[in-house]
């Protein structure tokens, strides 16, 4: 039995470091938190060592004129996913540990490498050539090797049978245990794992369970344990760098419809359907579109970037569905730059296996529900379709627009109709809202309306009812509205040639935009 | 007011929610503004809408408040609510409104329509009388409330009663309405994005002018005739509350000045003796003005309760102005001679002043103090005696918390914006708001830290919540409840009036101010273990006056533990001042105070009382008030005085310059009686330079200072202190760490000081420790003095009754072990037996002599660890006489000196061992660094480097941005002051190093000795942690 481990040290500082070579000499330090509050929640020695504290915020960080970077949990990802594919590369046998700590089983690669040395060089080589600076150590347990390439820098191989000599020398810390445990070891003034492999079993037993016989077998050197081999994600992601950008609909469907067919395939030999589709296109860097927030809320983001998420009632594997679905998507929203690189990754889950029932209700095919949908969002704006919902707040008209989601339960009968008297009840007033508002014209006399400007008519003001006052969000984006109800006559109209003219009338509902100082129709009465 | 006197309108009326709270201050407000304020409540009742109700007559009034009181009281606080049956008997005098939006019309309407609203306003004129009903009007631009006042009107035109038109002002500005959003969401416990509907509709609920609402109501025009008719209805103000101070019950025959005096002539003889004609002119003069005053009851009442204390033996002294008072010092009241004193008993009782006495009394802070406040409601009914509230206001940090709750920062975020704000008394122009924001990681361009920043400026001052005043009690004749509506208190058996003590004061209702004074209690149990262990009873009346150890130690400013004379800046003069008699305290406690100081009297003192300068007057005139202290006015009766003699002002005209002295926010008061002055001094001649001084001095006090007969209250306990503190340190120390928190420093640093005093102070160890501090024999008879043993209060996380149990199971039967323990006191939780073995507490537990808190923590981690229920009993069996294993094979490492100390400043807050830094003197001292005792020798203007804990960080208001520390080593305390730029230089250094190493220039001004820091650097000697005192 023989297995190696590779460990990067600070991993969220490498992680970013792998994307910007530059920083690698230098120190660094990595933010993260909510706005308008970021702390360091990692830094590399070199800046540990310039004086900097974890938990400082970013503003006393900078004074130390050390470069922050953002934490990146894409970086970490993809770096971690590197590093299964250097582990892959050189073992079909890989243990997922953490994030930073893959573990592989390199028995039998003696005759592919050489000696356990060698293995451990080439793994270290691997792992620099995806820009980290790794610590490996190699030896016949699995826990002797995750503990010695935690606590050991460079490269290290334990022989057989000297696990406890050549661990008892590390801090308790480099123990995969919880706080707690830890605090309770240094309370017994153990501060290495020597000091843990010398206390005895059974007591350590009575006060820390199992949890303190697996910790005194890892410092022993005698914890052996199965690999636990890291299974395929369920992630599938396919990416194409093209030589020449792309800018037409066309082509990039082309190259789409190929992708596409590539990650439904692979879904497919898995038995599996795509939940989500991630589309992301590296776009050409001198188009780019300049992105400030004004509120310096939201992080700069890469404006070179252009992503899309396509999310799907149902798991689906139709390559020509998903393929319409991203073009509707594309033509309502274009990417303001030729297109580079695309990438595309999928989201799986098991395919829709239900049928529905007897006695439900007949409701549209989902896929082509789904693709109507899109439809009507390419048409009117993707904001503006949907369910909507209206707001608990004052400003009027406000609303929120959901993903469009049919009702499943079947409207009820009015209690009017049920009783069979229909007509009986006083009619409701209605009111059509006009959406966006109209821009009009407003004559004031006395604070009161008196003419009106709309589409081209002057209508005179016969009766007024207001002003009805409302403001709101003065924390953030203020208005404030004054709104009438104003009965307005424009003259009279002629509906047909020959047709006697008729009164142009109405009721109308307008209001004054205090913060833009100008008058609009949000709607009229019935 | 001020806006509602701009509109020029003649009168307005409050209604609060359930009450009158605001009502004194609204009074006092439009009485200024010579306005009409009119008193009114809004009722909730158990549907949820409220009566709006307005105060007619007296009777309405006393009504509205015995409603008010019993809804209060037969619920939960806050949660009372009124019913119909509530206002049987009680509507007379009271005028109902139909309210507004959230008013019984509008709930009617919107439930029911026209025949419930018909409905409702039949019900209210059942209840109210038609002629006491009005139909109300609002008008705030929204469609709603139009519709239903459309219907208000049909129903007053059906009912033929008349309508007022109203505007449910909730602020004077329309710009204010943000921060009644920001209150609302608050008190939803939403965040201003989460509020929704619930915060206003539009900013429309601002004062507005009779012109304005004539023209909102220019359709309605009997609206504003009757709301302008309506104050002529209103008769009642506070000024007509009724209140009456209660009679004392005295013998039959006898009258009460008669049983006054014979109780004053009493205590004359005792204090002063049969003979003594100076005080008894004294005592006569004031008995005459307390006769024709009718206050007699009044100190009779306050005698009681001195009567009641010392029967029970409860510690009690009278402060404040009744120290001038002879008849006071004969009753017992108070403690300091004031006929020996020359004190002016004016400023005490005068008959100009047309208010009540003020009468503070000292109790021992806690049970005592408890016992002394429920004898007076036992004495005078719930509903005749009641604890005054305090009007809590939104100030820095809970200002900038909340205003953060609702803007939706996060927690953490939230806790540094909150920490950022008054963190420091003193800016300085670099200081700037942007500044501070930046270094905490904020940037003030963001627009909601912008926003943040200006409510929380708005917010300031603003009343957040009523608390209850520490003290205050105030008492009725008759019902309490008729002139100021009662609720219940947080503390059990407690009511409490909703008005401000100050209200109180101001409307005339006579207060008693029962205080809790940590030092009282450490006072009385020092008295109770010199009586239990010294077996030496003694009296704090018959101190030796003039004990020379105790002036030795004063001036060598070895004050730590002593009352008011032991902070930092008092420790700095204290070399300088040199107290030599009872009388240089009474100086010494007033000196240190921000008046003296701002108004640059401290140096001119010091410098004649060393004969460095004359000690010349201001002016001649004022010789006679001024020569005590050497021409120097230190105290408020002097500058009192000075008003009367130098700008001839009146007793009264000087008591309002008493209160505007009193009282920080009174700026435009102050400017108000410099003019007063000056013109005063102009005919009395006093012109140019000495006119100057004189204003300088008197204003000046506007920043505080002490009353002569206060200080000298407060220097009797500061002498008693320091007498038992020179004489009796174990218990004095005992008596201080068992009433902790009190005073300037840690428990750490009191230990400390007393282990230099020769005090031997002994661990914490479950063997022998009681939940406080304890006296314990000393090893040997002949080592002499008692130990103190540490209790186990001290540590973190113990909760009292465990620890009290230990002490009991102890007392049965000695533990053997760990496992016992932990068997016999079941509810031992696993981090207190980890507390207690890791300072060393059960090291006595072992099973043998080598046994040590490592060893401790392994048993724990075992007996914690319950075997379970088939095998528990056998475990109890044996866990008496065994400890659970016997693996003698194998040791643990006892624990470092580092982690021991570690763990007791982790787990104790101190170390009854040696200070951290007595660990590494030898390598301090090869780097040439001293130690405080060190410094003594050492010549003024030295370059030095001294090193310690830091024990305080000050950064006084009136220091121009100096930094204060508090250096604290094994040998004593050294100060350091450090400049304004390398503060800016080292702020993180100096703000978050637990231990410094500090390098710069002796100065050594008459035996003051402080380090002028050139360089700061952190001194990582230990990762102990001890507690420091910051910027208090």
């Amino acid at each position: 039995m023989a297995f190696a481990c590779i460990y990067i040290p600070d991993f969220m500082v490498q992680s970013l470091m792998r994307s910007e070579p530059a920083l690698r000499d230098g120190p660094l330090a990595v933010i993260e938190g909510a706005p308008p509050l970021w702390n360091v929640v990692a830094a590399n020695p070199v800046a540990l060592r310039a004086g900097l504290k974890l938990g400082m915020t970013k503003a006393q960080a900078e004074e130390f004129g050390i470069p922050v970077r953002h934490r990146s949990e894409s970086q970490e990802k993809a770096t971690h996913a590197a590093l299964l594919d250097a582990g892959w590369g050189a073992s079909p046998r890989v243990e997922e540990t953490r994030e930073d700590t893959i573990v592989l089983d390199i028995a039998g690669l003696d005759s592919l490498f050489g000696s356990r040395n060698d293995i451990a060089r080439e793994l270290a080589r691997r792992a620099s050539h995806l820009g980290l600076i790794p610590q490996v150590a190699a030896a016949s347990s699995i826990e002797a090797a995750i503990h010695a390439a935690r606590g050991f820098a460079g490269i290290t191989v334990i022989p057989d049978g000297e696990e406890r000599k050549a661990l008892s020398g590390l801090p308790i810390h480099v123990l995969s245990a919880g706080v707690e445990t830890i605090e309770v070891l240094e309370r017994w003034g153990v501060e290495t794992l020597g000091g843990l492999a010398n206390l005895p079993v059974l007591p350590l037993s009575e006060r820390l369970g199992a949890e303190g016989v697996r910790l005194h077998q890892i410092a022993s050197g005698s914890c052996t344990r199965s690999i636990v081999l890291a299974s395929p994600s369920l992630h599938f992601e396919e990416e194409m760098e093209l030589e020449d950008a792309v800018e037409e609909l066309d082509p990039l469907s082309f190259l789409l419809g190929r992708l596409l067919d590539q990650l439904c395939a692979r879904l497919a030999g898995r038995a599996l359907a795509l939940r989500a589709l991630h589309l992301q296109f590296d776009l050409e860097p001198h188009f780019e579109r300049e992105f400030r927030s004004l509120a310096d809320d939201v992080r700069p983001r890469e404006a070179t970037v252009y992503g899309k998420v396509l999310t799907l009632p149902v798991p689906v594997r139709d390559a020509k569905l998903l393929l319409q679905l991203l073009r509707l998507q594309l033509q309502s929203d274009p990417p303001l730059a030729s297109i580079r690189k695309i990438s595309l990754s999928a989201e799986a889950s098991a395919p829709r296996v239900t049928q529905n029932g007897l006695f439900a209700p007949q409701a549209p095919d989902p896929e082509k529900l789904e693709l109507t949908l899109a439809r009507l969002a390419k048409l009117v704006g993707q904001a503006n379709a949907g369910s909507p919902e209206p707001l608990d707040t004052h400003r009027p008209g406000a609303f929120r627009m959901n993903r469009f989601a049919p009702s499943q339960v079947r409207p009820e009968k009015s209690a009017q109709n049920a009783s069979g008297k229909i007509g009986t009840a006083k009619p409701m007033q209605g009111f059509r809202a006009i959406r966006p508002p109209v821009p009009i014209t407003v004559d004031i006399r006395d604070e009161e309306p008196v003419r009106v400007y709309l589409r081209g008519k002057c209508g005179t003001v016969t009766a007024a009812s207001g002003p009805w006052k409302t403001s709101g969000d003065w924390w953030q984006d203020s208005w404030q509205h004054s709104e009438w109800d104003v009965a307005l006559d424009f003259g009279t109209r002629t509906a047909l040639r020959g047709s006697e003219p008729r009164p142009d009338q109405g009721v109308y509902r307008i209001y004054n935009d205090g913060r833009q100082g100008r008058w609009f129709v949000r709607g009229t009465h019935d | 007011m001020a806006a509602c006197a701009e509109h020029g309108m003649a009168s307005m009326a409050l209604l609060d929610r359930d009450g009158v709270y605001g009502a004194p201050r609204f009074y006092q407000a439009a009485k200024k503004a010579g306005q009409q304020a009119h008193i009114g409540a809004e009722l909730t009742s158990i549907h949820g809408w409220r009566y709006a109700l307005l105060v007619a007559t007296r009777q309405g009034y006393q009504n509205l408040c015995r409603m008010i009181t019993r809804t209060k009281l037969r619920a939960a606080k806050g949660e009372g609510r009124i019913t119909t049956a509530d206002f049987e008997g009680m509507a007379a005098g009271l005028i109902c409104l139909t309210g507004g939006e959230e008013g019984p019309l509008a709930d009617a309407l919107r439930i029911g329509g026209m025949p419930r609203g018909q409905a409702c306003v039949r019900k209210l004129c059942a209840l109210f009388g038609r002629e006491n009903v009005y139909i109300e009007l609002q008008r705030h631009f929204c469609r709603e409330e139009e519709a239903r006042n459309q219907a208000a009107i049909e129903i007053a035109r059906e009912f033929n009663l008349p309508l007022v038109a109203t505007n449910g002002t909730c602020y004077a500005f329309p710009h204010q309405r943000e921060m009644q959003d920001v209150f609302t969401s608050l008190r939803h416990h939403r965040t201003l994005d989460t509020a929704g509907r619930l915060l206003a509709l539009n900013s429309e609920r601002h004062l507005k002018s009779p012109a304005e609402m004539a023209r909102l109501f220019a359709d309605c025009p009997e609206a504003i005739a009757n709301t302008q008719a309506l104050p002529s209805r209103l008769q009642f103000t506070l000024k007509d509350l009724g209140y009456e101070f209660p009679r004392y019950p005295v013998p039959e025959g006898s009258s009460e000045m008669q049983f006054l005096r014979e109780r004053t002539f009493e205590g004359m003889i005792a204090r002063y003796g049969a003979d003594d004609p100076a005080a008894r002119r004294q005592i006569e003069r004031e008995l005459a003005l307390i006769e024709k005053l009718k206050l007699p009851g009044y100190f009779l009442i306050v005698w009681d309760i001195i009567r009641f204390c010392r029967e029970h033996n409860i510690l009690v002294q009278g402060r404040g102005s009744a120290a001038n008072s002879a008849v006071c010092y004969a009753l017992g009241i108070t403690a300091v001679d004031p006929v020996k004193m020359k004190l002016l008993f004016e400023r005490f009782l005068s008959e100009e002043r047309g208010e009540w006495p003020d009468i503070d009394l000292d109790l021992p802070s806690g049970d005592q103090r408890e016992r002394a406040i429920q004898y007076v409601y036992e004495r005078y009914g719930q509903l005749g005696a009641a604890m005054t509230a305090n009007v809590i206001t939104y100030r820095g940090r809970s200002a900038a918390r909340e205003i953060g709750k609702a803007l939706a920062f996060d927690p953490e975020t939230l806790d540094r914006l909150a920490k950022l704000v008054g963190n420091w008394e003193y800016r300085d122009a670099n200081d700037t708001l942007e500044r501070q924001f930046k270094n905490a990681g904020f940037d003030l361009r963001h627009p909601k830290i912008r926003k943040f920043l200006e409510l929380c400026l708005q917010v300031q001052d603003l009343p957040r919540h009523l608390g209850q005043h520490s003290g205050g009690m105030v008492v009725c004749q008759g019902q309490l409840d008729s002139v100021v509506p009662l609720e219940p208190a947080t503390m059990p058996n407690r009511v409490v009036v909703q008005w401000d003590k100050e209200d109180c004061a101001d409307m005339g209702i006579v207060k008693i101010d029962l205080l809790g004074l940590g030092m009282m209690a450490v006072l009385e149990d020092s008295l109770k273990l010199i009586r239990n262990q010294y077996r030496q009873p003694i009296d704090l009346h018959s101190l030796p006056q003039d004990d020379p150890q105790i002036y030795q130690a004063l001036q060598k400013a070895d004050t730590v533990g002593m009352f008011q004379i032991e902070s930092r800046a008092q420790m700095s003069c204290l070399p300088r001042l040199k107290p030599a008699c009872f009388y240089d305290i009474v100086v010494q406690v007033a000196i240190i105070r921000p008046g003296p100081i701002v108004g640059k009297m401290v140096h001119p003192y010091l410098n004649r009382r060393q004969g460095r300068e004359p000690a010349e007057c201001l002016h001649p005139s004022l010789e006679a008030i001024l020569s005590r202290t050497l021409g120097v006015p230190l105290f408020q009766e002097q500058l009192l005085s000075m008003a009367m003699i130098a700008a001839g002002f009146t007793g009264g005209e000087a008591e309002e310059l008493r209160r505007a002295m009193g009282f920080k926010r009174s700026e435009q008061r102050m400017k108000e009686v410099e003019i007063k002055l000056r013109r005063g001094m102009e005919k009395k001649g006093i012109r140019g330079a000495a006119q100057d001084a004189i204003v300088q001095s008197i204003t000046s006090f506007a920043l505080y200072g002490f009353p002569e007969s206060h200080a000298a209250s407060f220097a009797l306990i500061a002498y008693a202190s320091a007498y038992l503190k020179c004489h009796y340190l174990a218990a004095f120390t005992a008596a201080m760490l068992n009433n902790y928190p009190l005073g300037f420093y840690s428990p750490a640093t009191l230990v400390k000081d007393a282990q230099r005093h020769g005090l031997r102070v002994r661990p914490i160890d479950v063997t022998c420790s009681d939940w406080v501090c304890t006296l314990e024999d000393p090893p040997r008879p002949e080592a002499g003095g008692f130990c103190l043993r540490l209790g186990m209060r001290y540590v973190k996380g113990l909760r009292e009754e465990i620890a009290r149990q230990i002490v009991q199971e102890r007392s049965l039967r000695a533990f053997r072990s760990i496992n016992e323990l932990k068997i016999r006191v079941p509810g031992v939780q696993k981090s207190e037996l980890a507390a207690l073995a890791e300072i060393g507490a059960l090291n006595r537990l072992g099973d043998n002599p080598n046994f040590h808190r490592r060893d401790a923590l392994w048993q724990i981690d075992r007996a914690s660890r319950r075997a379970g229920p088939l095998l528990d009993e056998q475990e109890e069996s044996q866990g008496a006489i065994a400890t659970p294993e016997g693996d003698a094979s194998f040791a643990l490492k006892p624990m470092s000196t580092e982690a021991r100390l570690v763990a007791d400043f982790r787990h104790m807050g101190m170390t009854a061992g040696p200070h951290p830094l007595a660990y590494h003197r030898r390598e301090l001292q090869k780097k040439g660094i001293l130690s405080a005792s060190d410094l003594q020798g050492v010549a003024d203007g030295a370059r030095v480097r001294v090193a310690g804990a830091v024990i305080a960080r000050q950064r006084p208001g009136t220091a121009k941005g100096f930094v204060f520390l508090s250096l604290e080593d094994e040998t004593g305390i050294s100060n350091a002051i450090i400049a304004p730029r390398l503060f800016e230089e080292s702020h993180l250094t100096i703000v978050h190093e637990g231990f410094l190493l500090i390098e710069g220039r002796l100065q050594n001004q008459e035996n003051t000795l402080s380090v002028k820091a050139e360089r700061v650097w952190p001194l990582a000697v230990t990762k102990a942690a001890p507690a420091s005192h910051d910027f208090h």
